[in-house]
């Protein structure tokens, strides 16, 4: 078609040309990384797709659909239900908090009806919609420095607060981040970023001290010398290291990594997926999945800046800089570099919720290029 | 809610300000990429090698395997303890094993006994991490076959092939080889503060008694190793035959004894309590040593249940006493042999003649004697065994001179034979008085003429009897015994590689003379004829007082059995060209003549048929028979 006929009034909003202008490279790009994620499941669980492989592609072209489902939505629509999504997630949030099951040590799961929800996965999304509608109508100038500030500080604070007493403390500071990241994207002054980072650094020896639990201290601890515990607090480092560095240039082969196959490597589903990547296929595998990560990455932050709307710039970017974090850090975990946080490798790991989240999140991204070139909040196209 | 308006300059500002930061954003994220892709290519590919040799530390193990323990064989190669396959049980913990469930599945697969079960759980429940405990010895095929079928659904069990140390004679050859056994903590105590991990292995038995116990470290051998694949929990996943390291099997060892006569001497002795020493009397060797009643070696090898172990301690002829060599006994009349040689090397007369009525008042009380030998001469009362003769020679001679002859022939002294549990008895001097007797420190002249028969305080062990025996025969050499002919095919030094007895071989020849009267018209006569032609035996009875008759008569067999004195014979052949000497001992037997020399010449017998010089004596080819005289009269058998 030509550029002329989308310049009519109303042809963008024709579901065909939408579909068409969802951002397909970034479409392979996650299901390269799903896919190569369900390979790993397989190998993992003995080359078998039960219990892990099979669900997690299911999974995913459920995720897929729902994505696609989720770009057409006008980003208008995206934009009214920010807050609704904000507050059905506190609620939640509180929710768990009295009544909700305890696992592993932590509350993290409700319990509604037929599902099992966590709702701190829900505040992920929720936290980015509600502060990128916060800022979008925000001047400049507040969002640099005023007083009004103090709004999205507790719009991010109060679920970053709930989830952190849930404990689920790699969650929390994942949602922190993402808030922050938001901030400063929307123009915080640099005055305050400085202030914040030296407030940060005086403030994490004392909460290294006073704040986290022995077993959190401990993964620290083990961090910088995992060989003082290899059989408790350092196995995990110890044995992924292992498994990263065995696996050489080229690796040992699919199916053939003898750390995950007799179950020296812990979590090797979730957490620790990658490592057992990096035992099968080596450096080059690593390599090239590193660098989907990459080129999702960039290609969601072109999407985010070349958005029309200020709500969708900042979506986009937020749930971007969430999905870099959780690269981030589970990369450096995995590789010895960061303390073991309960995060796992998105759309590589096994693990439904997590999934469905970034999904959800790259159905924004996605929205907002289908969207780029409509403002969602000039008086006359408001939807609401 | 109140929408602020916003003016194209803000928009434009604030679309500027997030590019620029998204700008920000996205390097900082590329970098913290970058530093990912750094850290992989430091670990990958600068460090691979290092945690590749981590990973498979990790993924194998090395599963240590008992080495075949070496055989020990008598002096023909007979085998006396060998190895046999054996199919063994093992459960090998791990921390979430539910040791009941197993153990449920385990006695409806298997016959386990109920009454063990308990000890089982304990057992297990107690064993370091991964390491396997035996819980069924001896399974027969089926059982081990339908374990294996099994075992998959069985985390943790596993029926393997071992060895297990089988004696083929049983109790024949119990005291001088010993048995095996499980090790125990003292064992792994005592193997210092690095102990051999072989010793935890659960088929690995370290030697307990004898042979096995003194040469464990001959027999051991060198553990090999299994390479066997394991995941994180140590459970078994693959073997590697290729990456094995093959065991080095124990040393074989050689005994001198000879099959054949030790069982002949068991047989003989039957249920009676005794030894039997027999020597070849021109190397030293050990032909047989044993001591009867005997055990069942296997049964100690599978481990004696309570009541056995009770019934085998407490019955009153005390089977797991070595008598051989553990236990002493007065020697009786055989001693007299010494109390003839030191009169002769004090230079008494054998000739000198003394009468005997059957008893001898001297020193304020009358000494018994068995019988009315009338007048004797040392070769007359060496054959009748006349106790009046000895008492008064004992007295001539002196206690200190006879106990020095008697020790250059080996009484009182051990031998290093290579196994443990001699016991030296006591050959009794004025000195030994002084030293243990405080209160009495004098060595009365009273005691001397019952040192000269070889009562009182004297008491030795069967086989010092036997070197003595073998001493005389040989006339020259102070011979020692050896047990252990080769250790690992490396011959030991012979038991006749030794100095003469500095005794003139005249004197010593007196003393054969005179055994051999004993058998040929004196106590032993009836045992005089082997029945194997020109081969002849000497010999001294002897029958040793267990208790004090004081001064009723000797009339033994019918005293309970402990009462009863003990019957020895001591004896050479042949006795024109001593190759074997014996020494038997039927404790609490009655008369040595009747009780001892019978079992003797009957292992006499079979060591005399072994020898081939011996058995050409004794069948010498018929005379060429003459074709023209064929009604000729048979001519005989043998000749001299």
């Amino acid at each position: 078609m030509s550029t002329t006929a989308l310049t009519r009034p109303g042809e963008r909003d024709r579901p065909v040309i939408k579909f068409g202008q969802i951002d397909w490279t970034l479409c392979l790009a996650l299901t390269l990384i799903a896919s190569a994620g369900g390979l790993m499941l397989f190998s993992v669980a003995g080359s078998s797709w039960s219990p892990w492989a099979a669900k997690h592609f299911i999974r995913y072209a459920a995720c897929f659909v729902l994505m696609i489902g989720l770009a057409m939505c006008d980003l208008r629509v995206w934009f009214a239900m920010a807050y609704p999504v904000y507050a059905v997630g506190l609620l939640l949030l509180v929710a768990v908090e009295l009544v909700g099951d305890v696992s592993m040590g932590a509350q993290r799961w409700l319990q509604l009806g037929p599902v099992r929800i966590q709702p701190s996965e829900i505040m992920k999304v929720g936290v980015v919609m509600a502060l990128a509608r916060y800022y979008h109508a925000m001047s400049p100038a507040s969002a640099r420095m005023s007083w009004r500030l103090l709004i999205p500080g507790a719009m991010i604070m109060i679920p970053v607060g709930l989830v952190a007493k849930q404990p689920d403390l790699g969650t929390s500071l994942l949602i922190l981040f993402t808030g922050v990241v938001i901030m400063i994207l929307a123009g915080l002054s640099w005055r305050i970023i400085a202030a914040g980072a030296a407030a940060v650094g005086a403030i994490a020896p004392l909460m290294y001290f006073f704040v986290l639990h022995d077993y959190q201290r401990k993964r620290i601890d083990v961090l910088f010398n995992p060989e003082a515990d290899p059989s408790g607090a350092g196995y995990h480092i110890l044995q992924s290291k292992i498994a990263l560095g065995s696996g050489g240039l080229l690796g040992k082969g699919y199916g053939l990594g003898s750390q995950s196959q007799l179950n020296f490597l812990p979590e090797k589903q979730t957490d620790f997926i990658f490592a057992t990547l990096a035992e099968e296929f080596g450096f080059a595998g690593c390599f090239s999945i590193l660098f989907l990560y990459g080129a999702v990455i960039f290609m969601a932050l072109r999407i985010a800046s070349t958005s029309h709307s200020h709500f969708g710039r900042l979506g986009a970017a937020g749930v971007t800089a969430t999905f870099a974090l959780y690269v981030l850090i589970n990369g450096a975990m995995v590789m010895g570099m960061a303390p073991v946080v309960g995060v796992p490798m998105p759309l590589l790991s096994y693990g439904g919720t997590v999934m469905l989240t970034v999904m959800i999140g790259f159905g924004l991204v996605q929205a907002v290029r289908v969207h780029r070139y409509s403002e969602v909040t000039s008086g006359k196209g408001a939807l609401l | 809610m109140s929408e602020p308006s916003i003016f194209f300059s803000d928009v434009n500002e604030r679309q500027g300000v997030f590019v620029r930061r998204t700008f920000l954003l996205g390097g900082l994220t590329g970098a913290g990429l970058m530093a990912l892709g750094g850290r992989l290519l430091h670990l990958q590919v600068l460090e691979a090698q290092r945690y590749d040799k981590l990973a498979d530390s990790n993924q194998f193990n090395y599963r240590l395997r008992p080495p075949p323990r070496g055989l020990i064989l008598d002096r023909n190669g007979v085998v006396l303890a060998s190895n046999r396959p054996n199919f063994r049980l093992l459960v090998a913990p791990d921390e979430d094993m539910d040791i009941n469930k197993t153990l449920d599945e385990l006695y409806q697969l298997v016959p386990l006994d109920t009454s063990k079960r308990g000890r089982l759980y304990r057992e297990i429940k107690d064993s370091p991490r991964r390491a396997p405990v035996s819980v069924m010895e001896d399974m027969t095929w089926e059982e081990f076959s339908r374990i294996n079928v099994r075992a998959p659904e069985l985390p943790g069990v596993t029926a393997d092939m071992g060895e297990v140390r089988v004696y083929p004679y049983g109790g024949a050859f119990a005291h001088v080889i010993g048995y095996v056994a499980k090790v125990n903590d003292r064992d792994v105590k005592a193997a210092g503060p690095n102990p051999d991990p072989i010793l935890y292995h659960p088929g690995f038995r370290v030697g307990r008694q004898g042979v096995e116990k003194a040469f464990d470290a001959e027999l051991r051998g060198k553990p090999g190793a299994q390479k066997v694949e394991v995941d994180a929990r140590g459970r078994e996943v693959r073997q590697d035959p290729d990456g094995d390291i093959p065991s080095i099997p124990g040393k074989e060892i050689r005994l001198t004894l000879d099959a054949d006569i030790q069982n002949r001497a068991l047989e003989v002795m039957g249920e009676e309590s005794g030894a039997v020493v027999m020597m070849d009397c021109r190397s030293g060797d050990l032909l047989c040593m044993a001591s009867t009643p005997s055990f069942d070696a296997n049964r100690f090898v599978r481990g004696l249940t309570g009541p056995e172990y009770r019934a085998l301690s407490e019955y009153e002829r005390k089977p797991l006493l070595d008598k051989a060599l553990s236990a002493t006994f007065p020697p009786g009349s055989t001693f007299k042999t010494m109390t003839a040689m030191a009169a002769l090397e004090k230079g008494i007369d054998p000739n000198k003649t003394y009468v005997c009525n059957g008893a001898w008042y001297w020193g304020g009380r009358t000494w018994h004697c068995d019988a009315h030998h009338g007048v004797q001469n040392m070769h007359d009362a060496i054959k009748t065994s006349c106790d009046v003769f000895f008492y008064q020679t004992a007295l001539a001679v002196g206690p200190d001179f006879l106990a020095s002859v008697a020790r250059r022939f080996g009484l009182g002294e051990t031998f290093d034979i290579g196994i443990p549990g001699q016991k030296k008895g006591l050959v009794p001097d004025t000195a030994y008085k002084k030293r243990n007797f405080r209160k009495d420190p004098v060595w009365h002249p009273g005691e001397t003429p019952s040192f000269g028969i070889g009562q009182g305080y004297l008491h030795l062990n069967p086989l010092q009897l036997c070197v003595m025996t073998a001493r005389i025969a040989n006339g020259k050499k102070a011979l020692n015994p050896r047990l252990v002919k080769s250790i690992g095919g490396q011959e030991l030094p012979s038991g006749a590689a030794v100095p003469d007895l500095p005794f003139a071989p005249e004197h010593i020849q007196f003393v054969r003379a005179a055994m051999a009267a004993v058998t040929e018209s004196g106590t032993a006569a009836a045992v005089g004829d082997l029945g194997l032609g020109p081969i002849k035996m000497a010999g001294k009875t002897g029958t040793a007082q267990a208790h004090s008759y004081g001064s009723g008569p000797r009339a033994t067999l019918h005293l309970g059995w402990e009462l009863r004195d003990h019957a020895w014979f001591i004896a050479f052949a042949p006795y024109d060209d001593p190759r074997y000497a014996i020494s038997v001992l039927v404790q609490h037997g009655g008369w040595g003549a009747s009780a001892a020399a019978p079992r003797a010449r009957e292992v006499m017998r079979v060591a005399l048929l072994k020898d081939p010089d011996v058995l050409k004596r004794i069948t010498q080819p018929l005379p060429p028979v003459e074709p023209a005289a064929p009604a000729a009269p048979p001519p005989a058998q043998t000749t001299t």
